[in-house]
C-alpha cells in the first residue's frame, strides 16, 4: 500500500501527503486511496447474477465492459438501503481486476498526511472484518476510516469467486 | 541452463516464427517425398529448408540446432543428387532429425538452452554420408535393402551405448569426418561456425530429450495477408466517414433541426450504414483470426505414417478439405481431440492386412480426413474403412469394467452404445500399449470437443467401418445466440447447442426419481428449470404453457425451461473477469443493444452438473 501512495513532502514533520476519495456508508465515512479509484458513476441497470455471495450484486456494462458490482453495505454487514440520487458506483482497481462498488455517497477528495493514520480502535463498525480496514485518521470534526481494497476479500472469498 | 543471450530479440523472434513453419511444412513434405522420391522442385524445396534453419541457427549461435541440420543438410544433398535413392529407412532417420530439430527449437523458444543427446542421431545419419552407402544403394536393386540396412544400423548401438559423455570432448571425434565428407559432397556456401563454435560449450549433463515439440504450434505472432489488411484499411476509413456525418446530425439535432422532414430518414440511412460498415468490419477482423485446418491436418501424415509401421498396418491417408479456416482459438483445440480419433481408427478401426484380405476388402485401408463448412460451423469427420464398433463386445466390456449394469445395458439403444466409448475408464483392450488402452483418449476427445461447444456424432457399422463427426463453431469470441426470458431475466444460450425449441404444456411433463422429463418423440429428455437453478424470483403468474429450449454437448441432450423465447441475436462474449469466472451454468455475458448485460448459459456445464 505504502509505495502506491503519492510520495510528495509538505514539510519535514508530517511525512508525506496522501490524497484519499472519502464516500459515506451508513453513518460513517471511508477513504480510499485516489489512485485505486477508476471513476465514480450512477448506478446504472444491474444484471443480477445467480449463484454468487450475497453481495454480489451482479454485472455492470462499464463502456464495454463487463464488471461486477458489490454491495458495500451487505459485504460489511450493515441495513440494506434503497437506492437515491446521491448512491454511486465507485469502480476501483481491485488486485488489478476493475470492481464496482455500491456507496451511499461519495463526497471529496482529501488531502492528509501520512502521520495522521492512526491504528484502527479494536472495534470500529457493525461487521467491517479489521483485515481491511488500513487505519482510522481522525481529524478535528471527522473521523474517517482507510480502508485497504486487497484485503476486502478473505482467502476463501477469493477461492469461491475463482472456483473450487 | 544459462537464458538464450541473443542481442536482437527481435531477430530471435524472427527466426522462431520462420523456423517453426519451415519445419511444420518440412515434415508434410518429407512424408510426400516419400511417396513421390522423384519429385526434384519438392526435394529442392526440403533442401533449402533445413539449410535456411541451418544458416540462421549458426547466425544466432546454436549450436546443437547447428550440428543437426548439417548433417541432415548433408544426406539430403546426396538424395538430391541422385547418389543416394529415399528409402523408408533413410526417411525414417531424417523424421527423427527433424523431430530432434523441434525439440531444439521449443528449447529455444522456451527461453532455455538445454544440453540435448544429439550425438545418437547424428550418428544415424553418417553412415549415409559414406561413400560405401552410396555404392550399396547403387547395387542392382534387392541387394540394395539388406546391405544397406545393416550399415545403417551398425554404429547407431556404438551411439547409443556411449555414457551420455559431456559434448565437448566429443565434438572433435565427429568434426573431422563430416569435414571430410562435405567438400565432395556438398558445395555449401555456408560457413561452417559448428566446429569452431563447439568447444565453448560449457559441460553439462544432457537432459533427456522430455519436450516433443508439440508446443510449436502456437504462436504469439500473426501473419496477415497484405489483401486482408488492405481490406480492413478501407473499412475504417468508411467508419470514419459515417462518424463524421453522425457528428454533423448531431449537431443539426442540437439545433433544432430535428423537425425537417428529411432528417428521420437521414438518421436512418446512417443506421444503416453504420450497421452495414460494422458487420463488414466484423467480418474482416474475423477473417484475420482465421486460419486454415491445415495447420491441425498436415501433423497427420507423419503420425499416420509412423503408426501405420508400428502397429504392421496398410493405411491410405486421405485429407480433404485442409483450406477450410476456422479461429485460431479453435485450431489450437481440435488438434488433441483429432489425433486421439485417428489414433483409435488406427489402432481399432482398421485391421491388418491379413485379416482385411480375409474378410474381402482391399489389403490397403483407408482413413478418410475431411473439413467442410455448413452455416455457421465446420464439421469435420474421420472415418476408415475397417471393421466398426462392434456393440455387443463394447457393452461386454462396460460391464466388466463396472462403468455400467446388466439392466443399463440392456436398455440402451444402438447410439446409446456407441456414447459408451466416451466414457473415462473404457477400453476394448485388455492391456495398455504405448498407443492405446488406457482409456483416456475417447475421454479427452468427449472433454475438448465439449470446451469448443461442440458435438460429436458417431456412424458406425459391423464390418463397414465408423466414422466420427465433429461439429465445431467457427470462433469462439462471437457466437450466434438465442435469447431466452427466465422470469424477467434475459439469458443468452449459444445457439450451437441448440437443437430445437418447442412450446409445451407443463402438464406433460413427467416426474422420474425426482427429475423431471419430457416424452420428445422416442427420447426421454431430462429438464432443467432455469428459473430453479439460477434462483429468479417468481414475476408471472403461472402459466400452464411455456417453452422448452433442448440443447446438446457432446453426446448428452437436456431441455432447458424458459418462460419466453426472445430471439436471435449475434453476440460477443465478454468475460466475467477472474471474480467471478467460475459460477456454475454461466460460460460468460454479453452486451445487447440496449447496453444491458445479459449472461450466457453454459449448456456442457449445466449438463456436466445434472449428471
Amino acid at each position: 500500500m505504502q509505495d502506491a501512495l503519492v510520495p510528495m513532502k509538505i514539510d519535514d514533520t508530517h511525512g508525506e501527503l496522501i490524497q484519499l476519495v472519502s464516500f459515506n456508508l451508513d453513518q460513517e465515512e471511508y477513504g480510499v486511496d485516489v489512485l485505486k479509484v477508476r471513476e465514480i458513476i450512477r448506478m446504472p441497470i444491474v444484471t443480477r447474477v445467480p449463484n454468487t455471495p450475497h453481495y454480489v450484486e451482479g454485472v455492470i456494462n462499464l463502456r464495454g465492459k463487463v464488471i461486477p458490482i458489490i454491495s458495500m453495505r451487505k459485504k460489511f454487514g450493515l441495513m440494506e438501503a434503497e437506492n437515491d440520487k446521491q448512491t454511486r458506483i465507485m469502480v476501483m482497481d481491485v488486485e488489478g481486476e476493475l470492481m464496482g462498488f455500491i456507496v451511499d455517497a461519495v463526497s471529496e477528495v482529501i488531502r492528509i498526511s501520512g502521520s495522521e493514520i492512526q491504528p484502527s480502535p479494536a472495534v470500529v463498525s457493525g461487521g467491517i472484518d479489521q483485515e481491511c480496514i488500513a487505519g482510522v485518521i481522525n481529524q478535528a470534526e471527522r473521523l474517517l476510516v482507510l480502508l485497504k481494497l486487497e484485503m476486502m476479500f478473505s482467502r476463501d472469498e477469493k477461492r469461491f469467486f475463482s472456483g473450487m | 541452463m544459462p537464458p538464450i543471450d541473443c542481442e536482437d530479440q527481435e531477430l530471435l523472434e524472427g527466426f522462431l516464427t520462420e523456423t517453426t513453419e519451415l519445419i511444420e511444412k518440412l515434415d508434410d513434405d518429407l512424408i510426400t517425398l516419400e511417396k513421390s522420391s522423384d519429385d526434384t522442385d519438392l526435394m529442392n524445396r526440403i533442401f533449402r529448408s533445413i539449410h535456411t534453419i541451418k544458416g540462421a541457427s549458426s547466425f544466432l549461435g546454436f549450436d546443437l540446432l547447428v550440428k543437426v541440420t548439417h548433417k541432415t543438410e548433408d544426406v539430403l544433398n546426396r538424395l538430391r543428387k541422385g547418389e543416394l535413392v529415399v528409402t523408408p529407412e533413410i526417411m525414417d532417420v531424417i523424421l527423427e532429425a527433424t523431430d530432434l530439430v523441434k525439440v531444439l527449437v521449443s528449447d529455444i523458444k522456451a527461453g532455455e538452452i538445454q544440453e540435448r543427446e544429439i550425438d545418437g542421431t547424428i550418428a544415424k545419419l553418417l553412415p549415409f554420408l559414406s561413400d560405401s552407402a552410396a555404392a550399396a544403394q547403387k547395387a542392382p536393386e534387392p541387394a540394395a535393402a539388406p546391405v544397406q540396412a545393416p550399415a545403417a544400423e551398425a554404429p547407431a548401438p556404438a551411439a547409443a551405448e556411449q555414457p551420455p559423455v559431456l559434448s565437448a570432448p566429443e565434438t572433435p571425434v565427429d568434426a573431422p569426418p563430416a569435414a571430410a565428407v562435405v567438400p565432395p559432397a556438398a558445395p555449401v556456401p555456408a560457413p561452417k561456425p559448428a566446429s569452431e563454435a563447439a568447444p565453448k560449450k560449457t559441460p553439462a549433463p544432457p537432459k533427456p530429450a522430455d519436450g516433443k515439440g508439440d508446443d510449436l504450434s502456437d504462436s504469439s505472432t500473426v501473419r496477415v495477408d497484405v489483401k486482408r489488411l488492405d481490406d480492413l484499411m478501407n473499412q475504417v476509413g468508411e467508419l470514419v466517414l459515417e462518424r463524421n456525418r453522425m457528428i454533423q446530425i448531431n449537431q443539426d439535432l442540437q439545433q433544432g433541426e430535428a423537425n425537417r422532414p428529411d432528417f428521420q430518414e437521414e438518421f436512418g440511412k446512417l443506421t444503416k450504414r453504420m450497421s452495414f460498415v460494422t458487420s463488414e468490419l466484423q467480418m474482416q477482423v474475423l477473417k484475420m483470426r482465421m486460419i486454415p485446418v491445415e495447420k491441425v491436418f498436415k501433423k497427420f501424415p507423419r503420425i499416420v505414417r509412423s503408426m501405420s509401421r508400428d502397429l504392421g498396418k496398410e493405411v491410405d491417408l486421405q485429407i480433404f478439405g485442409e483450406e477450410t479456416e476456422l479461429d485460431r482459438s479453435v485450431v489450437d483445440e481440435i488438434g488433441d481431440p483429432l489425433i486421439h480419433l485417428i489414433r483409435n481408427a488406427m489402432d481399432h478401426g482398421l485391421e491388418s492386412p491379413d485379416e482385411r484380405i480375409a474378410a474381402g476388402k482391399s489389403r490397403v485401408g483407408t482413413l478418410v480426413l475431411a473439413a467442410v463448412h455448413e452455416g455457421n460451423q465446420i464439421i469435420i469427420s474421420i472415418k476408415d474403412d475397417g471393421r466398426g464398433i462392434d456393440t455387443d463386445r463394447v457393452g461386454r466390456k462396460a460391464i466388466e469394467k463396472g462403468l455400467i449394469s446388466e439392466e443399463q445395458l440392456a436398455a440402451m439403444s444402438q447410439r446409446e452404445m456407441f456414447d459408451l466409448i466416451f466414457l473415462p475408464g473404457f477400453s476394448t483392450k485388455d492391456k495398455a500399449t504405448d498407443l492405446s488402452g488406457r482409456g483416456v483418449g475417447m475421454d479427452v476427445v468427449k472433454t475438448n470437443i465439449k470446451k469448443l461447444n461442440g458435438l460429436i456424432e458417431i456412424k458406425s457399422e459391423k464390418g463397414q467401418g465408423s466414422e466420427f463427426i465433429l461439429r465445431l463453431p467457427l470462433t469462439l469470441a462471437i457466437i450466434q445466440s438465442l435469447l431466452v426470458e427466465v422470469e424477467g431475466e434475459v439469458y443468452s444460450i449459444p445457439l450451437s447447442s441448440v437443437l430445437e425449441t418447442i412450446r409445451v404444456d407443463q402438464r406433460k411433463f413427467h416426474m422420474i426419481g425426482g427429475q423431471e422429463v419430457l416424452k420428445l418423440r422416442d427420447m426421454v429428455l431430462p429438464l432443467v428449470r432455469l428459473q430453479k437453478v439460477f434462483n429468479v424470483q417468481q414475476r408471472y403468474e403461472r402459466d400452464d404453457f411455456c417453452y422448452v429450449v433442448v440443447v446438446g454437448a457432446a453426446d448428452k441432450r437436456m431441455g432447458l425451461v424458459v418462460t419466453r423465447l426472445v430471439g436471435q441475436q449475434e453476440v460477443a462474449i465478454k468475460s466475467l473477469g477472474n471474480y467471478l469466472a467460475n459460477i456454475p451454468g454461466i460460460a460468460g455475458s454479453t452486451i445487447l443493444g440496449d447496453g444491458r448485460v445479459t449472461l450466457i448459459v453454459d449448456p456442457v456445464g449445466m449438463i456436466e452438473g445434472n449428471e
